[in-house]
């Protein structure tokens, strides 16, 4: 039997093997069909062997293995064209779980996906404690378990996907993507992502939550059959996904699209967080918005957001939404302004990228229809007429679905990218994998011996009086 | 009260009060004529009767007719069935409240892919997208109301003890979501409470279940129970049991009123808003019959009601007067 020497690297999730490991070719074969299985391009004996020039004896033993692995099922009969009835072989897609995580400034989203991506569960819920990384990992895992008694069953979970904004660097020398995060306030040196290896005995992920949600709509959203979009988050912060060729591009350091940071050319007095001045955020962002809108209730120029200021000790743009709604011509105005200057910095990326598609997504973009439209009026006025002519502007429909989905979705396509999915279809799982086992095993020991650290020493025995 | 939950795909809660429509498009409406069709996962509740009252109240003032009312028995094939045929016939707008989660997701799929409007109430099956696959969902906070029954219930339960919580064997969203944040408000607030948890799959299994958690948890502080019918069942069960157990639930049905008026072991209630939120569905289907665009997730603000506010509660709930058994015990 043929053996393949590959190369030492287990896809892209930063798996390294100690010594280049041989992989046969029936484990290349295995992998091949699975996948073809998995992407529905077959669904019996006779396509798997048309499609991947397999011999049928094969193909037949191949199946035989998938099925007693529980990767495929073959219970079900297909429809003849003449002759023997075929089995239909399908993907079993329910044989383990993910759970997946977003945590931001202000919500955690968990939920529970299926082995093609699907979420099966999901909940969203504020969170006022995010600064408290304890308190955010206490919540995440209860989340977790209430979602796993209600739905794990006979399943293993293959991985966790957790999604945070800013910046995710991808060391492919480690085997987590980022062992400490630093992405919030106070969360230096937290054990966050450890912790949940430890506690689920599988690997984590971690993304950047707008590339997770660019996915999620690329695949399952408004985005499907598009090659090169943009999807643009307009939360607390302004961030961009861009999808070039119909693969997201992550930049080198993971931080391709930090959008809110790009020159507007006007003077703000107020600095922006990255320390310069005149950033997008900072003069069309939440805080601006937020802060002029409180100015404007303070100095009588509208009183709507006077009322609202008063009922509710503090502006967000949320309330700036209502009080359009309400008739407040000073609040329309103010979001037509930044809606503006969002679009004219989208329109600079249109001319560069040449999108075909444009998503609008994140809270703002369900709550203002006037700030949406400017948005798109300044797109559309303020590009190349030539990338403007066919570009398609839409609000997102999947909310924050899509953020969990992509990153379901994300999971899926590393686990089963042909290298990794050669390497551990044999063991019918991945948390089989040597390697895997050995990464887990190496992170359970750190955090049970910092648990340790940190527990205080015990009272000394008194000494006798 | 605020909205503390976020909607089925982490939305920010839209309030009903932007659900408006002009002048002109009650004007078009009323020209129009639209014909809408109600699935209901039951008729027989007082949830369900005001809710319909609702939404016949505000389609019969823009002229629309409700050419079916289907009562699906909490039977999730009889609602794929209703949906199926609904989607083939002469209908303009369905509102639906999905009995379940992804089992019945491809039947509301069929909907708008007829060319209708579907409005959600409460539930989003898992994968339906706002806007393509429907046009809005309306419901209650039920995250609030989560919140609201753990609150009163922890009112009536000394430090240290366990509570009972029935809830609701289907994967249900409106359910899940009061039984995750009644949980988190424990956790938070009164980390010194257990919690011993039983399911029912339907309200015949409700008086075994109930039963069987006693059994298995002799000195239960207290039960939450994640609707009103299984929780006047549970009472019963107490009563034939000569337990005093204070429990809360959500919705401020007649019987659940009337029990917790009277003194009896419901001490509490989350009331939904259901006559108000069936408004809120009705102008949603006008709304998007007339092509406006609307937010994903509109939802209603929860009550908290107790035997002191129970009359004024009903008549805000309600839009009517208060019952008669009410009045009396106020009277006494």
């Amino acid at each position: 039997m043929a053996l393949i020497m590959y190369d030492a690297v287990f896809g892209d999730t930063g798996l390294q093997a100690q010594t280049p490991e041989r992989v046969d070719a029936e484990q290349q074969s295995l992998a091949l069909i699975l996948n073809l299985l998995r992407r529905d391009e077959a669904s019996t004996k006779l396509e798997i062997e048309r499609i991947s020039g397999l011999g049928r004896a094969i193909v037949s033993d191949r199946v035989a293995t998938l099925a007693e692995l529980k990767l495929a099922d073959e219970s079900e009969m297909g429809v003849t064209s003449g002759g023997r009835t075929p089995r239909n072989i399908k993907f079993n897609e329910n044989t383990a779980l993910f759970l997946v995580a977003h945590v931001d400034q202000s919500t955690i989203g968990v939920g529970l996906a299926d082995l093609n991506g699907k979420l099966v569960f999901e909940h969203h819920e504020p969170s006022d404690s995010v600064a408290d990384h304890q308190a955010v990992l206490t919540r995440v895992t209860s989340l977790f378990d209430w979602a796993l008694e209600q739905h794990l069953g006979d399943k293993a979970i293959w991985g966790i996907g957790l999604s945070v904004d800013g910046p995710v660097e991808q060391n492919e020398n480690q085997f987590f993507s980022s062992p400490t995060l630093h992405f919030l306030p106070n969360w230096e040196g937290a054990r966050f992502v450890e912790s949940l290896v430890a506690k689920y005995s599988t690997p984590v992920w971690v993304r950047n939550a707008t590339q997770m949600t660019t996915l999620g709509e690329l695949r399952a959203g408004g985005g499907r059959g598009a090659s090169d979009m943009l999807f643009v988050d307009l939360g607390k912060e302004i961030t961009a996904g861009i999808v070039c060729d119909g693969r997201l591009y992550r930049g080198a350091q993971g931080g391709a699209g930090l959008i809110g940071h790009i020159s507007t050319g006007e003077d703000s007095l107020v600095p922006c967080k990255c320390g310069n001045l005149g950033c997008l955020e900072a003069v069309a962002g939440a805080d601006a918005i937020s802060r002029s809108a409180t100015k404007a209730a303070q100095t009588g120029q509208s009183t709507e957001l006077a009322e609202l200021l008063s009922a509710n000790g503090e502006l967000s743009p949320s309330d700036v939404a209502t009080a359009a709604i309400m008739g407040d011509a000073f609040s329309a105005e103010l979001l037509a302004r930044s809606g503006r200057q969002i679009g004219t910095t989208i329109a600079a990326l249109t001319n560069a990228f040449n999108p075909s598609l444009i998503v609008l997504g994140g809270p703002w973009a369900q709550q203002s229809d006037i700030l949406l439209a400017a948005i798109r009026e300044a797109i559309y006025r303020r590009s190349h007429p030539l990338v403007s002519r066919d570009l398609k502007i839409i609000r997102s429909q999947m909310s924050g679905s899509a953020t969990l989905i992509g990153l379901a979705l994300s999971m899926v396509d590393e686990i089963f990218a042909p290298y990794p999915l050669a390497r551990w279809v044999k063991l019918a799982s991945p948390l089989k994998h040597s390697q895997i086992i050995n990464s887990i095993a190496a992170t359970k020991i750190d955090v049970a011996s910092r648990a340790r650290r940190l527990v205080p020493p015990a009272p000394t025995a008194k000494l006798a009086s | 009260m605020p909205i503390t939950g976020l909607g089925p795909h982490g939305e920010r809660a839209a309030s009903p009060l932007s659900l408006k429509l002009t002048d002109s498009d009650a004007a078009d409406a009323v020209k129009r004529r639209f014909s809408v069709a109600v699935i209901l996962h039951t008729t027989g509740s007082d949830w369900a009767r005001q809710q319909l009252a609702g939404i016949s109240s505000t389609l019969g003032q823009h002229s629309a007719a409700i050419v079916d009312v289907v009562d699906c028995a909490f039977v999730a094939e009889q609602q794929m069935a209703a949906l199926t045929r609904l989607s083939s016939e002469k209908v303009d707008a369905i509102i639906s409240i999905p009995i379940g989660n992804s089992r019945v997701a491809g039947a509301h799929r069929l909907v708008q892919k007829a060319g209708k409007k579907l409005i959600l109430l409460d539930n989003t099956p898992s994968g339906l997208a706002a806007g393509t696959d429907y046009s809005c969902v309306v419901s209650a906070d039920n995250f609030g109301l989560g919140e609201i029954a753990a609150k009163l219930l922890t009112s009536h339960v000394a430090p240290n003890q366990k509570l009972g919580l029935l809830s609701y064997a289907v994967d249900f969203l409106a359910t899940n979501e009061r039984e995750i944040a009644f949980r988190k408000w424990l956790s938070i607030n009164r980390p010194d409470i257990a919690i011993a948890q039983t399911k029912f799959q339907t309200l015949s299994e409700v008086h075994n279940v109930t039963k069987g958690l006693l059994e298995k948890n002799e000195n239960l502080a207290g039960l939450f129970v994640v609707w009103d019918e299984p929780a006047i069942l549970a009472a019963k069960v107490l009563e034939q049991l000569h337990l005093s157990i204070p429990m809360t639930t959500i919705d401020l049905g007649n019987e659940a009123a009337i029990n917790m008026a009277n003194g009896g072991a419901i001490k509490g209630i989350g009331a939904q808003r259901p006559y108000d939120q069936g408004k809120a569905a009705a102008t949603a289907a006008l709304l998007a019959l007339l092509g406006r665009q609307l937010p994903s997730w509109v939802a209603l603000p929860g009550l908290a009601v107790t035997q002191d506010n129970v009359i004024a509660a009903y008549q805000m709930v309600w839009h009517t007067p208060a019952p008669p058994e009410l009045i009396k015990v106020r009277r006494r």
